[in-house]
């Protein structure tokens, strides 16, 4: 039978995995190929097994549904499942994302179940989803940002970043350890990053205000930054009049 | 309290005071004029010196009522400040009387030195109304103010009750507990039922019970253990509660539901992040005075989450310190390996 869909479910809670189990259990359309009891383990199943279909729980210990669909290297449908979380479901709402809010019933999972295989059908099965959700903003200020480096994934305190560099459909994060590439755009960084800590001084450039030492003048309006550790950075008229704002000059 | 003159800080009633002594001053003229048959000078002269020069020297008398309080002093020191100081002023108002008469109408002079006594007699009497009055504005003010504490305390009652409630009601805690139960259902019908039967009555107790209620330790621990029974079901092996509890403690008394908030940090942040089991300790020693409560989790420091704004904390402290008026009655320890929450619940009520 290769048209049933091979599904990997990630969720922390035992009995909820359990539930979604015995609802899915018997279902011609859907084969489970494996379960995740967290956000790590769920990552390297992804990209490992290359699923059709995932069913996410947001709210998992160490890393969220979010953060790991941003690691993933295949895209997968995904259909998220939460108990509770406003900004989530207004960001599903917003993208057409289809998600299960618990409790749900064996008739709630299976429209959504018919949902994707619809979807397939009609696009084939890489989605979109990640895209669609990976830069709608999220409630307050992010405290950290998870990145991959081949098979390492490293959570980043938003804290240690020096300085973000935009890198057409990526960005470079440069911290005291290194630098770490990521899928996320400036537009993102610069609303979820806390503004009294990052300035985006410049069309490519949000720095850590506290790793600023030097504003210097190089030509009439033209403005360069230089951090702690001597990286210049080119600051543009807006970015000049942010960062006057900010450090009150 | 206020240690500013009420002339200063209520200009309403400053303009009040003049205007009652100015219509005085108008109504003594006339006597004077009409029965006593002085001229309109001599008359002005008289009421100008006696009347509007007390009407200033006697604002001062408010100081000496608000340094000779009826609490702090004794009767006898009062009498004594307040003779004093009526002689002083007397002594002044006198002394200016006679100064600014001889300057603007000298004729008078004799006139006055005949009425000398019934004048001193009368700037003492005058005194004593000021006193009066003054006391009556000093009680105003102090009643105002104690009417704007008291809704203050009002205001931070509600907003405690407000946070309590809605950590009660804590939507995550509420449906992952519901999709428990549904998934619970269908393979152990008997465990939904109990968990089913524990949710109720955890609510019904935050229910039963008002936010400044103490009930007996032993019945907000009984509720506590049927939450983390609840949180157990969820979190299966990973949530491990350990409780230490001298038995002669259970029949201490406690503010309800001031505990829930604790267990319910040492989950979000411990167990909640963790992958492996996580203790929750409870250790609880007392004496006469005083039930100490100590609730502490080990965290993964590794682990960046988000640490809140600490309402539930803080919430627990404006409770505390609004109940038993001592802000120091929870302590807070982080070692970076495990959170500690000390709680103490004094036993004896002033």
């Amino acid at each position: 039978m290769t048209d049933k869909l091979r599904t990997i479910i990630v969720e922390d809670e035992e009995l909820a995995r359990h539930l979604m189990k015995s609802f899915l259990a018997g279902n011609e359309k859907i084969e489970i190929i494996a379960e995740c009891e967290n956000g790590f383990e769920g990552v390297k199943m992804i990209n490992e097994l290359k699923p059709d279909l995932v069913f996410l729980d947001i709210q998992m210990p160490k890393i969220t549904g979010f953060e790991m669909i941003e690691l993933l290297d295949h895209k997968p449908q995904i259909v998220f499942a939460t108990a509770y979380d406003q900004f989530a479901i207004k960001a599903f709402e917003h993208n057409a994302v289809d998600y299960l809010l618990k409790p749900y019933s064996k008739e709630r999972l299976l429209e959504a179940v018919a949902k994707v295989s619809d979807r397939i059908q009609k696009e084939g099965i890489e989605s979109d989803v990640a895209e669609k959700i990976l830069n709608f903003p999220r409630e307050g200020f992010i405290d950290r940002v998870v990145v991959k480096d081949r098979h390492k994934i490293h959570i980043i305190p938003v804290d240690n970043i020096r300085y973000i560099e935009s890198m057409d459909d990526y960005v470079m994060i440069y911290t005291n350890e290194g630098r770490h590439i990521k899928q996320k755009t400036m537009k993102y960084f610069e609303d979820s990053l806390d503004p009294h800590s990052f300035a985006r001084i410049h069309r490519s450039y949000i720095v850590k205000i506290d790793q600023i030492n030097e504003i210097q003048q190089y030509e009439k309006e033209a403005y360069i930054v230089i951090l702690h550790d001597k990286t210049k950075l080119k600051v543009s008229k807006t970015g000049y009049k942010l960062l006057k704002e900010v450090l009150n000059f | 309290m206020e240690l500013r003159h009420p002339f200063i800080t209520n200009p309403r009633l400053t303009i009040f005071y003049g205007v009652f002594w100015l219509i005085a001053s108008a109504v003594m003229m006339l006597i004077l004029i009409f029965s006593n048959g002085l001229d309109y000078w001599a008359s002005f002269v008289e009421v100008f010196t006696s009347i509007f020069i007390f009407s200033i020297i006697g604002a001062s008398v408010w100081y000496v009522i608000r340094f000779s309080t009826l609490e702090n002093n004794s009767i006898l020191r009062i009498i004594l400040a307040h003779l004093i100081a009526a002689s002083i002023i007397v002594f002044i108002w006198m002394y200016l009387n006679v100064i600014l008469v001889k300057l603007l109408n000298p004729q008078a002079l004799e006139w006055m030195q005949k009425g000398m006594i019934n004048k001193i007699f009368g700037g003492y009497l005058m005194y004593v109304i000021y006193v009066i009055f003054f006391y009556a504005v000093n009680y105003y003010y102090s009643f105002k103010e104690k009417v704007r504490n008291e809704g203050k305390l009002i205001a931070l009652v509600k907003e405690a009750e407000l946070h309590a409630l809605k950590s009660q009601i804590n939507p995550h805690f509420l449906f992952n507990s519901l999709n428990s139960i549904s998934s619970l259902t269908m393979t152990d019908p008997a465990k939904a039922q109990e968990m089913v039967i524990n949710l109720s009555q955890l609510m019904r107790y935050s229910l039963k019970h008002g936010q400044n209620e103490k009930v007996l330790f032993k019945q907000e621990l009984e509720n506590n253990k049927l939450y983390l029974q609840i949180e157990k079901v969820r979190f299966g092996s990973k949530l491990n509660p350990i409780f230490d509890i001298d038995e002669k403690c259970l029949q201490m008394n406690i503010p309800n539901m001031i505990l829930q908030p604790l267990y319910e940090n040492a989950i979000k942040y411990g167990v909640y992040e963790a992958t492996e089991p996580v203790e929750i300790k409870t250790v609880c020693r007392c004496n006469e005075d005083f039930l100490q409560i100590t609730i502490k989790n080990s965290y993964d420091p590794n682990v960046i989450s988000k640490r809140g704004e600490g309402i539930g904390l803080r919430n627990i402290r404006d409770r505390l310190e609004i109940i038993y008026g001592n802000p120091h009655l929870m302590t807070l320890e982080d070692n970076r390996k495990e959170f500690t929450v000390t709680l103490t619940i004094p036993q004896k009520i002033i």
